[in-house]
């Protein structure tokens, strides 16, 4: 990429410098309410005053242009508008249109005056808009003598794009719009498969080379660094911007070229958060991409998250997707599987908490149940009856602001299934792991004794602390009975979530994901028979507990494969943190790619890896003015170290690390 | 049914040969090589190991206990919450060992194997023995320091695949100086090693001043008559586990960097990892 427009944007910041706030934000919704304005009617004006209101900006050495310039778009209702809202619809989330994959491809094939035949009257005024402001950004590259960038302009996005650069000039326009309109965490899709045909000609015509490919993938990614800090998320960084790679075709013909290669050397020579990147893979992929892959690990971003389509096609051919829907998969902003162009699921709905639902059960049972099957028997209808709570409001279509962009981006809503995550699976079978073993098999520890324990977070009983914590069998270890209860706890989540529809008739999907509930839902779980403290953090998504103590990553690989993920594809990846000293020489580095390759092979459904240096955690942690480039991966996501908060930094400096 | 006591098992050891390995560390070696980085392997017997990070001081496995396999240790293992303190030396039986390992072998048999070292193997060379074979197909590497009967060396050699025979100092006195021990033994091994046609590689830790001089690699160069000599970076962090078991790590090693960028000048068959 051009170095003084990288340094501008990632070390200076200096973009933000032409960021404005939109006058009168207050007085917007109040006038919407006054004159008693439709939802349609508020988003499609607030979008043609935004994009009035953005200033065209073409920074110096900037190939793909678009800046956002208005800080904070408006609100569309007063709050008094709001609150009846929520009392009057379900909501998801923030109550606008998110973790989507948009029909990209498409649109920038065919251009916005194709679609205009089609559009529908908010639409057409959303596209004028940004029709508008295009025109208004030629006149400024022309004005600033950046003749290259009005050419451009004058093709894209009024006409299908020809070139690479069109084609990405278009998606920058496009995402943009997004965003501008309030939808969220709005992912990329399949990047490769959609930008190849305009590489390879622009390759065969002359017009680019390998290298001036890389130099202009690098400078499009960066356009999705210029404004991620105005987007919405939990936390800096979760903003759902994430590009699958790789892959294969309809035709079963992989889909990894070298327009992918020269993404993950992108991202490696960027060294910024965003976009995300995800590597489709199947047993067939040769070492060669997993070393690609691990060149990217190495450089501690968190990228690529490997998906194993071996496991996640026939997963999702069984909840009912079409053939070409579920070879065509990508990512949320996470890991949930999704269609792009036709998905309309809501991938993150709610979440099963394994560890406090298992506790429930031992709490419960364990005075009654004469054997361990009995007391699992009780895990399991404590499970299901969870499940029942959570479907009795999951069951509900979500109301969601109108996203007119969306829509027109959209193929078909083709699907609207629901995923609800599982969250601290290992605390719940490490729970039923120790029961067994102390209570069952050995009774060496009475019931009493271990209820006891758990009523007073283990106060009065260190010794059984220890053993629980310290000394008990673990998931992550490879041991079969113990690793079977995981398969047990996920068989009975999916089970209970099989054959059960939504209002919209779409059906539910079990997940390994926690998302941000390895934190939000361990403060409200009691101390467990795991040997964990109430409140104590999980692993994040489908990973070993914080303490066990740990053979290394192979065991925790082949614990981690043998559940039935045919039955449970919402997506939750294993995430193995590595120290950086592992990557120290060529050598080491095709080990760990093995690693990830062994990990597909076994029918590991998703993985995420980190490279990590304590040390480093540690100093930016008391100085962290001198480590603003610190990436890290959190639980789907990578963000910048510092700007996190102190209990997601705790965390990642919690997890088990694989040393050399 | 041989039993032996090993330290550790690490999976993914990535400095232990080739491909993706499993490593055993036997406990016990009769050298006391001054910069040794793993002094677990110092004593055969089980011995108590305190993590100091995250000791609260709570005093909880300071009071007398009832366990019997806290007796001689001087602390209770069975206490700490954070699992600071633990003994470390482990018996283990040969065959229930290769067993665990061998759980993994869709992943081990391809191009990567099991490492035994320690320690020192040939200490216990009976269990090496049983281990090795109890492996099969396993491809098993043996880390030595050489120091045995040679006798019981070429036995254990014998089964193995591959032997990475560590070399540290030519000179008979400065061996014993660094080391504890004189070198004939060991020079005395290498030569039945050289000429036995199993696969082995001679390593020689660079320690800074020690054995990284100008004079121990040319003679270790002639000693190794051709074959490959694995030059292994000192380990700035050797001292870290002293403490842990109440020992000190008294020695004073700086490491220099540029001095080992110097080997650049060895004979072509030095190579550093």
């Amino acid at each position: 990429m051009n170095q003084a427009y990288y340094n501008f944007v990632v070390n200076q910041k200096a973009h933000r410098a032409y960021r404005h706030d939109f006058a009168d934000a207050e007085k917007l919704a109040s006038d919407y309410s006054a004159h008693g304005l439709g939802d349609a009617e508020r988003v499609v004006d607030r979008f043609e005053k935004l994009c009035a209101d953005e200033t065209p900006v073409i920074l110096e050495g900037q190939q793909i242009v678009f800046l956002r310039t208005v800080k904070k778009a408006p609100n569309i209702y007063t709050d008094e508008e709001w609150k009846e809202i929520q009392t009057k619809r379900k909501l998801h989330e923030l109550g606008f249109v998110s973790n989507l994959t948009p029909d990209y491809a498409s649109t920038i094939a065919q251009g916005f005056d194709k679609k205009l035949e089609t559009a529908n009257e908010y639409q057409k005024r959303e596209i004028s808009a940004i029709l508008d402001l295009c025109d208004r950004y030629c006149a400024e590259a022309h004005r600033v003598g950046r003749e290259d960038v009005a050419e451009i302009l004058q093709n894209v996005p009024r006409k299908g794009a020809k070139t690479l650069r069109e084609a990405l000039q278009f998606f920058r326009i496009l995402h943009f719009s997004l965003w501008l309109e309030g939808t969220y965490h709005n992912t990329v899709g399949r990047f490769d498969l959609m930008m190849n045909s305009y590489y390879e000609a622009d390759l065969a015509a002359g017009r680019l080379t390998r290298e001036s490919a890389q130099e202009l993938i690098e400078d499009f990614f960066l356009s999705f660094n210029l404004d991620n800090d105005l987007y919405h998320g939990l936390q800096q960084g979760d903003d759902g911007q994430s590009l699958v790679l790789g892959g294969r075709t309809l035709n079963s013909d992989s889909c990894f070229s070298e327009l992918s290669e020269l993404c993950l050397i992108a991202s490696r020579n960027l060294m910024v958060i965003d976009p995300k990147l995800n590597l489709r893979v199947d047993k067939n992929t040769p070492a060669r991409i997993y070393e690609l892959g691990t060149e990217l690990t190495e450089a501690g971003l968190g990228f690529p998250q490997y998906s194993n389509d071996d496991v996640a096609i026939p997963a999702l051919l069984k909840l009912g997707y079409a053939y070409e829907d579920a070879v065509n998969y990508g990512v949320a902003a996470c890991w949930e599987f999704i269609v792009p162009a036709v998905s309309r699921d809501i991938v993150n709905m709610a979440s099963l908490n394994f560890s406090k639902n298992v506790n429930a059960a031992i709490i419960a049972s364990l005075p009654t149940a004469k054997t361990f099957e009995e007391l699992m028997d009780s895990v399991k209808d404590v499970i299901r009856a969870e499940v029942n709570r959570l479907l009795e409001d999951c069951f509900y279509e979500r109301w969601f602001v109108p996203s007119p962009m969306m829509d027109l981006l959209s193929r078909e809503e083709k699907y609207n299934n629901y995923g609800i995550h599982g969250t601290a699976i290992a605390s719940g079978t490490d729970s039923l792991a120790a029961v067994r073993q102390y209570v069952y098999d050995e009774k060496r520890i009475s019931p009493e004794r271990l209820l006891r324990a758990l009523g007073t977070n283990y106060r009065d009983d260190p010794e059984l602390l220890h053993l629980l914590r310290v000394e008990a069998p673990k998931m992550g270890n490879d041991i079969d009975w113990v690793d079977a209860i995981s398969v047990e706890l996920l068989d009975t989540f999916s089970d209970a979530l099989a054959g059960r529809t939504n209002a919209l008739g779409g059906c539910f999907r079990a997940g390994t994901g926690s998302a941000l509930n390895y934190i939000r839902q361990a403060v409200e779980t009691g101390a467990t028979a795991d040997g964990r403290l109430m409140g104590e953090p999980f692993g994040t998504n489908f990973s070993v507990n914080l303490f066990s103590k740990i053979k290394g990553p192979v065991s925790v690989i082949r614990s981690f494969t043998k559940q039935h993920f045919d039955k449970a594809i919402n997506g939750g990846p294993l995430t193995l943190e590595f120290s950086s000293t592992v990557f120290r020489n060529e050598d080491s580095k095709k080990k760990v790619a093995e690693l990830v390759r062994y990990f597909i092979q076994r029918g590991g459904h998703q993985l995420q890896l980190n490279a990590v240096n304590f040390e480093t955690l540690r100093d930016a942690q008391i100085h962290p003015e001198n480590h603003g480039h610190l990436v890290v991966r959190i639980w789907g996501w990578s963000a910048y170290f510092v700007e996190l908060d102190r209990c997601y930094q705790d965390h990642v400096m919690a997890r088990q690390q694989y040393q050399v | 049914m041989k039993t032996g006591i090993i330290f550790d098992v690490k999976e993914f050891s990535l400095n232990d040969g080739d491909g993706i390995r499993t490593t055993v560390f036997f406990k016990g070696c009769p050298l006391r090589c001054i910069w040794c980085h793993n002094p677990e392997g110092f004593s055969s017997a089980r011995e108590l190991f305190l993590t100091q990070n995250g000791c609260t001081h709570c005093g909880l496995c300071q009071k007398s206990c009832s366990h019997p396999d806290c007796q001689g240790l001087g602390r209770c293992i069975h206490i700490c919450p954070q699992g600071l303190v633990k003994a470390v030396g482990r018996e283990v039986d040969a065959t229930q060992l290769a067993s665990e390992i061998r759980q993994a072998e869709d992943l081990l048999l391809f191009g990567g194997g099991v490492t035994l070292s320690g320690g020192e193997v040939m200490l216990q060379p009976e269990f090496a023995i049983e281990l090795i074979e109890a492996l099969k197909p396993l491809h098993v590497l043996i880390e030595t320091c050489g120091y045995a009967p040679t006798e019981t060396f070429s036995r254990v050699a014998s089964h193995c695949d591959t032997v990475y025979f560590d070399l540290k100092l030519a000179d008979r006195d400065l061996h014993r100086t660094y080391t504890g021990v004189y070198n004939d033994l060991i020079l005395q091994n290498l030569a039945w090693l050289q000429n036995s046609g199993i696969d082995f590689r001679i390593r020689t830790p660079l320690i800074p001043g020690i054995t990284d001089t100008d004079e121990n690699l040319a003679a270790i160069a002639t000693l190794a008559k051709c074959a490959t000599v694995e030059l292994l970076p000192y380990n700035p962090l050797a001292g870290a586990k002293y403490a842990g078991l109440g020992k000190n790590f008294t020695t004073q090693i700086q490491a220099d960097h540029s001095r080992i960028r110097d080997t650049a000048s060895l004979p072509d068959h030095f190579i550093l990892k």
